[in-house]
């Protein structure tokens, strides 16, 4: 505290909160409240119920999205376009945590919107800022651990969506789309649908064993961990155990993390676990492939 | 209906056996071909592309592949873009007109919301897949007229000589892929307007359906109490909207002009399809093409054109048969 600075009363925070509320309806103050509100949203425990209840808030940040729809292919999105679109799916990502307002948020089908940005495939900056942030946004979703949000996300293509942003995304993208999957899996019926059919379980296990084979010459444990975690859950499901006792990559079973792990008790672990819950694949059968 | 038969009308193009029609009525005088083209095939003279593949083939081809990928691709794009466009604007504009009396506010903003949202998803979701059917529809079609032609050619020279596939050499499978991009290409943006059309179309009908019992309710209010109808329901749990400040919350009397503004913001100029104004394929007819948008009209009441006067019918693409497609979406 500066004892030079004049006392008088701080302004309300709720006040300043509501006005720019009120400039996200407006076209012309949209994109400064846009900016403003995204950086600030953590000062403002209820900045998602008033987003969602204001009248035109949500049919605002609809219009964002929907406006750069047109500029993904051919891809010609702007790094500025990309920015201000961020800014309202950072609103939006408040909204899809917030326990107040995330079922009405899954009820009026609001992540769909996300997936346009999902499915680009431009490697330009613009391009990946706006699918880590629509990542962000699922991510979101799916910390919650609510039932209701991985039933709606399984009606959804939102399995394949990650699987290829996996398969290519930047490192982060594909530890956030990792983690997705991740938590889906955590979930019982999620567990149950990837597992229901041997060509769910493949186009899974697939591209978590092609990340393995990437991960081996540059090893990322943050991303190392949730690959791990996704193999020991699937272990879970006895048809799913069977499988992986084939299809786990040889480098998870030898020391080719090793060095990698040292520091991680969590994901040694883990790894552990799995290894003696799948045990050693049957020699007579070619191992680390479907 | 009437409207239903002027739609399907010209049955005969319905037919399957007719290879050389488009289900869309007239819509050869849309797609645009450069007559150029075969120029792509004057290096690999002699051989069977430079040999089969005529202008006029490519004229007759090409509608008949934008055609098909249309057909293949408009139910499931539209069915999903409508049905999420709908369940959003129903979801929104319930709990942003709730305080509205007058239903045709509501009614209005929910056509805009529903027709952008359905139609910038339908665009954003059919370009891909559309570019990939054309350009499969017409590599095929051009690999069976190519086919077609040599056998007959060699069984006219010897009847001996039996029917058999045509093989490219590298060149020529270049020139072909590229006669293909650049066919599917100039060709895209027409077809993608033609599902944003009918996905934007279908959410306006859907819509009204959707939340007719919103209209109904405010109408009874006012011929039964003489009262506007308000939904009082969105005050009841939780401690918004209850606890937002007057400027933000739904209020009696309705939306401010500054509130409706966002809605009517949804609102914009569909694109239509155009005819060329020349078929001169001259390569800056793409230009030419998209200065025409804004000036042609569109009729929806226009008969549909009979028998084989397709293209010269004053330039304008008879949208019930697009509707009628669309239509069926709905059954």
């Amino acid at each position: 505290i500066n004892p030079a600075m004049p006392i008088r009363p701080p302004p309300q925070p709720t006040d300043e909160l509501h006005s720019l509320v009120l400039q996200l309806i407006d076209r012309d103050q949209r994109e400064g409240a846009l900016l403003e509100l995204s950086k600030r949203r953590e000062n403002f425990p209820d900045l998602a119920p008033i987003l969602w209840h204001t009248v035109g808030c949500v049919a605002a940040l609809l219009q964002e999205i929907a406006s750069i729809y047109p500029s993904l292919a051919p891809p010609t999105l702007a790094a500025h376009a990309s920015n201000r679109c961020c800014n309202a799916l950072a609103l939006l990502q408040c909204v899809a945590s917030h326990p107040d307002t995330r079922s009405l948020f899954l009820g009026a089908h609001v992540p769909l919107y996300l997936y346009p940005f999902l499915n680009t495939q431009s490697k330009s900056r613009p391009f990946e800022y706006l699918r880590l942030t629509s990542l962000g946004v699922v991510g979101a979703l799916v910390k919650m651990d609510d039932a209701d949000v991985i039933n709606f996300l399984l009606q959804t293509e939102i399995i394949p969506l990650c699987l290829r942003i996996m398969e290519s995304g930047s490192e982060l993208s594909k530890t956030v789309a990792t983690f997705i999957v991740q938590k889906i899996l955590l979930d019982d019926v999620g567990l149950g649908y990837v597992c229901a059919t041997a060509e769910r379980f493949y186009a899974v296990s697939t591209v978590l064993n092609n990340m393995v084979g990437a991960l081996a010459s540059s090893p990322s444990v943050r991303l190392l961990k949730h690959i791990v975690r996704c193999y020991l859950r699937l272990s879970d499901n006895t048809r799913a155990r069977d499988a992986l006792r084939q299809a786990l990559p040889a480098s998870l079973r030898d020391d080719t993390f090793a060095a990698a792990l040292r520091d991680d008790v969590t994901v040694k672990k883990w790894l552990g676990q799995l290894l003696s819950v799948v045990g050693p694949p049957d020699q007579s059968l070619p191992q680390g492939a479907q | 209906s009437p409207d239903n038969k002027n739609a399907t009308g010209g049955d005969s193009k319905l037919v399957d056996g007719d290879q050389h029609q488009t289900v869309i009525p007239n819509l050869a005088a849309y797609v645009h071909v450069n007559p150029n083209l075969t120029q792509l095939f004057h290096q690999v003279q002699g051989g069977p592309l430079a040999t089969h593949v005529s202008s006029d083939l490519l004229k007759r081809s090409v509608p008949i592949a934008v055609d098909r990928a249309i057909r293949e691709i408009i139910q499931p794009v539209v069915e999903r873009s409508v049905s999420i466009a709908c369940i959003t604007t129903k979801a929104i504009v319930t709990k942003d007109f709730a305080m509205e009396a007058d239903e045709n506010k509501l009614r209005k903003a929910a056509q805009l919301m529903v027709a952008n949202l359905a139609g910038s998803l339908a665009l954003v979701t059919c370009r891909d897949p559309l570019h990939t059917s054309i350009s499969s529809h017409l590599r095929t079609l051009l690999m069976n007229a190519i086919e077609n032609n040599s056998n007959s050619a060699s069984s006219a020279s010897g009847p001996a000589a039996s029917a058999s596939t045509v093989v490219l050499q590298e060149p020529e499978k270049n020139a072909l892929d590229q006669c293909v991009a650049i066919c599917s290409t100039e060709n895209l943006e027409l077809g993608c307007m033609l599902i944003e059309k009918a996905a934007t179309e279908k959410a306006v009908r859907d819509i009204d359906e959707a939340i007719a019992v919103t209209f109904s309710i405010r109408q009874t209010s006012r011929r039964e109490t003489g009262q506007p109808y308000y939904d009082m329901t969105i005050f009841q749990d939780g401690r918004y909207p209850k606890e937002l400040p007057d400027p933000l919350r739904p209020k009696p009397g309705g939306l401010r002009p500054d509130q409706l503004l966002v809605y009517e913001a949804f609102q914009r100029t569909p694109r239509q399809p155009t005819a060329p104004s020349a078929q001169t394929g001259s390569i800056d007819g793409q230009g030419a093409r998209l200065s025409n948008v804004d000036q042609m009209g569109v009729d929806n009441q226009q008969p549909p054109v009979e028998g084989g006067s397709l293209g010269v019918s004053a330039g304008v693409l008879n949208l019930n048969a697009i509707n009628a497609i669309a239509m069926k979406l709905d059954s």
